[in-house]
Formats: structure tokens, sequence, C-alpha cells
């Protein structure tokens, strides 16, 4: 009976099957954006791994480094390998690895720039154990590694600057501006290096000196980190140590504001649907009171015609969940790529598993939203009093 | 209006956004140097597959008896323009890019939900 009502008034049916389609489109679409959020700092964070990076001086004003991490803008500046040894000789300083940077002219695949990334596969402890993950051995002379955001399949040759390259891994994604890189070795850089300069890009430093962009710093156990951030300021000349929390505190902020958001737009959608459907359900008692009255006179009891409520209402929202869930997986997944450019922060979708966990659940409150919901209407139809009721309609 | 028409006015309204979309707000990427990537011609057949859905959605509209196989036909159309974006013709090497983040999804939702119409106007003409 309870779906031959549902059938039988389609525009009903369809209107609360709405209702509560927009209510579970809000909570899965709201939960899935906040948890890749979450997941792409936690991710950036990992990522990052140093405590401490030094770059040169002229760097911070070329470039924001939260802009090179996060959007994966490309950006180039250079100082001396020596910076190196002089961050090794500071107190506190356990671990130092260089890194070097050189923006492409153009990818010969797309009208972009893309950021290349020169490591020391035997010193590096930020990108090595992520390029591990997917390369079991030291990326080779002319081999590179690309971000998963990247669109070249293992074995294919990309050229940079003329100079053929081979992709030979494919990382993990980190929702960060780290998956549009290529890394390749110290080796690999200095020849791209080369014949950047050879194509009148200059990298500002006599030809023939070894160069480096950043220094990546991991602080000893028990050192105060701003204290080896200062020293690191005070020992290399011409550089400057940036802290990596820095960075890392203005996303967090920026991912809290927009949580905050969401979550209130959640409660807001939540408290006007369930407002919404009580008014419904509450309509429809008017409506329905001879029909009602009808089954009573017919024997049917008022548990079950509170039941037959109850059981509607939960087939509407269930309906309305899994449509609500699906319409917004159909917008959120597809389309995650705009989303992160958009809210410009790093953005990580949860695993599948965690994805259809939460599907369920939302789909779950939904049922139990819409059938409270209309506790107050299976109460008073319940009760309907079938002569009254009757006579009302005359 | 006929149950089976309603299949065929969403067709049209899908192809329809397909044709004006490949054009403007659904284009591949526009590179600054005036020069084509292969995005280009991924858009220039989605146009092209666009068109050709519109006609079988109109074709399905004005029809009586041969409603079946208009919409059968479409069925092959819609997997084409499935197909199109990244797996026959291929895009820019970049996710972030405009033909990877924008045409390529949406234009895959657009031709999904065209197959599902003209999969159930087709079984919505077999039954009449």
């Amino acid at each position: 009976m309870t779906i031959k009502n549902l059938v039988r008034k389609p525009g009903r049916t369809t209107v609360l099957t709405l209702l509560t389609a927009f209510l579970a489109l809000a909570v899965f679409g709201g939960s899935v954006v906040v948890l890749s959020l979450r997941s792409g700092l936690n991710s950036l964070e990992a990522r990052l791994g140093a405590d401490i990076i030094l770059v040169p001086s002229e760097a911070q004003s070329k470039v924001s480094f939260q802009n090179m991490f996060l959007q994966g803008t490309t950006g180039a500046f250079y100082m001396d390998a020596s910076a190196l040894d002089k961050a090794l000789e500071v107190e506190g300083v356990e671990k130092a690895a260089p890194q070097t940077f050189l923006a492409s002219l153009k990818a010969d695949c797309c009208s972009i720039k893309i950021q290349v990334i020169g490591i020391d596969p035997e010193k590096d402890f930020t990108v090595q154990p992520w390029i591990a993950r997917s390369l079991t051995r030291a990326l080779g002379d002319m081999d590179v590694a690309v971000g998963c955001k990247v669109e070249a399949g293992i074995g294919e040759i990309i050229r940079i600057y003329e100079q053929r390259c081979k992709v030979v891994a494919r990382l993990e994604a980190t929702g960060t501006g780290l998956d549009t890189a290529v890394y390749c070795n110290m080796n690999t850089m200095n020849q791209l290096l080369k014949a950047a300069e050879e194509k009148g890009v200059s990298h500002k430093m006599a030809s023939g000196d070894a160069v480096i962009s950043a220094v990546y710093i991991k602080a000893k156990d028990g050192y105060d980190i701003d204290a080896v951030n200062s020293q690191l300021n005070s020992c290399v000349r011409k550089a400057t140590a940036v802290r990596t929390r820095s960075m890392i505190t203005g996303v967090s902020d920026s991912l809290a504001g927009v949580s905050r958001t969401v979550t209130i737009l959640i409660i807001a959608v939540w408290l006007l649907a369930f407002i919404i459907l009580l008014l419904a359900f509450v309509l429809i008692i008017r409506e329905r009171a001879r029909e009602f009255a009808v089954l009573r006179l017919l024997g049917a009891s008022r548990g079950m015609l509170a039941r037959t409520v109850l059981l509607e209402s939960a087939l509407c929202g269930l309906l309305g969940g899994v449509t609500g869930v699906g319409l917004s997986a159909l917008l959120l997944f597809p389309f995650a790529q705009l989303i992160e450019s958009a809210l410009q922060l790093p953005y990580l979708m949860p695993d599948v598993i965690n994805v259809v966990w939460l599907g369920l659940g939302t789909v779950l409150l939904s049922v139990i939203v819409a059938a409270l919901s209309s506790v107050i209407a299976a109460y008073r139809l319940s009760r309907v009093d079938p002569g009254s009721a009757l006579r009302e309609g005359n | 209006m006929r149950k089976q028409s309603i299949p065929a006015i969403i067709l049209f309204l899908i192809s329809l956004t397909i044709i004006i979309g490949s054009q403007s707000f659904l284009s591949p990427c526009v590179h600054e140097d005036g020069t084509f990537g292969p995005c280009h011609w991924a858009g220039q057949a989605l146009f092209g597959v666009g068109c050709a859905l519109g006609v079988t959605a109109v074709l399905a509209l004005c029809v009586n008896r041969a409603r079946f196989g208009v919409y059968l036909s479409a069925m092959p159309l819609c997997t084409l323009g499935i197909l199109t974006p990244g797996t026959l013709i291929g895009l820019c090497h970049m996710s972030t890019m405009q033909c990877r983040m924008v045409m390529q999804p949406a234009m895959i939702i657009l031709f999904s939900v065209a197959l599902l119409c003209a999969l159930t106007g087709a079984i919505l003409s077999a039954r009449k």
C-alpha cells in the first residue's frame, strides 16, 4: 500500500523526494569537500617534510612559495651551491638537501609552463621517499618522474628545452601544486640548465658555477627550530631561511575558514529542509484526512496508519538520499580539479572506502530526517476521527 | 505530449548544450600564441557529434513509426561522444588545463545522460 500511495501521487512524491535529495546533496557534497581539504593539508605537511627552507634572498620577492606549493606556479631562482655546505655547518641542522628549480618555456604538450625540480636522490628526504613509492631505483640521467597531473605515461618521452627526457615514474597524488611538477636528478637538471641557457634563459650565475634553488633543512630533535632558522639567516649570506610551518599555518587558516563556512551552510540547509518537510507533512494531514478516515472505517488500526505515513516518508527519504548522493558524486568527482583550482587550497579526494561510507551515512541520515519530520503527521493522521473527517469533506 | 517524445526533447536540449558548450563555456584550451593543441580537434569533433545528435533528436520528435530505430541510432553517437575527448582524440598533457578540467568531464556526463535518454526512448518506443 505504501508504494502504491507514492506511485499514485507522483507530484507529492517528487516534491518530498527532491527536498530530501537537496538535503543529501548538501551534506554529502559539503562533507566530501571538507574531507578533501583536510587530506590535502595533511598531504602538504607530509610532502614538505622539512622544518626550514633556505632560498636566495631575492626569491621571496620573485615568487610566492605558498603559490608554488599549492597551485604549481612556476618559479626559478638560484644561489651558489656552497649554501648547502654552509647550512650543514650550522648547529642544530640534522639533514639538508638541495633542490634546483627550472621553469620550462612551454611543454610541447600544452601551452603552460611546467616546473622542473632537480633533486639529489642520495640526500633528499622530502621528494625521494615519495618517488620511492613509485620507483624502486634511483632516478637515472635524463630520467624524470612526473606528478600525477602531468598526463604522460611511463616510458613516454617528454621534451624540455629540446632535451628528450624519459618518464620512468608517475607519482601519487598529493593534492598540491607539486602534482604538476617534473622531477629529475641533478645531472639531468644541469643539462637542462645548459640547454635553457642556450635558449637564452639565463640563471644569472657565472657559467660553470654549480647552482641550487633551495636547501630543505631538517632540524635536530631538541633544538629550537626558530633559533636554527635565525642562525641560518645570519650564517648563510645572500640567503633567507623560511619556516615551513609559517606556510602551512596560512593554508590551515584558509582551510579552517572554508570548513567553517561549509559546515554552517550544511546546518542551515538541514534546518531549512527539515522545517519545509515538517510543514509539507502537516499540510498533507488536511489533504489525507478523508483517505485515512476511510481506512479506519475499513478496519485499519491506528498503528498501521502511523506506520504507513512513516514508511512513505522514509521511502521518500531513501529515494531522495540516493538521488542527492548520486548527483553530488556526479558533480564532485569529475570536476575535482576544477574545484581545487577554484578553492586554491590543497585538495585531495578521500579514498573510495571513506566515500562509500559517507554516501551510506548520508542516505541513512536522509531516511531518518524524512521519517522524523513526518512523526507529527503520522500521530495526527492515526488519531483522525473517521466520522468528523468524512462530514468535513461533505 | 506522448511519453516517447520526452526523451527526444531532453536529447535535443543536451545536444544543444553540447553544440553551444563546445564553442563557448565547455570549449577546449585557448592557446595564447594562436596555435592549436590536440584538444582543439577534440572540441571540433564534439561539435560535430553534438550536431548529429541534435538532428537525431529532431528526427525522433518528428517521425512516428521509425522512432525506435532513431533512438537506437543515437546510442552509437553518444558512445562516440563519450570516447572522443581523451580516448579517440588526445587532450593536453596537464590535468589543470581547461580541456581536461572542464571539457572532458562535462562532455562525458552530457553524452552519458544522452545515452540514458536514448535508451529510455528506445524502451518506451518498443513498448508502444
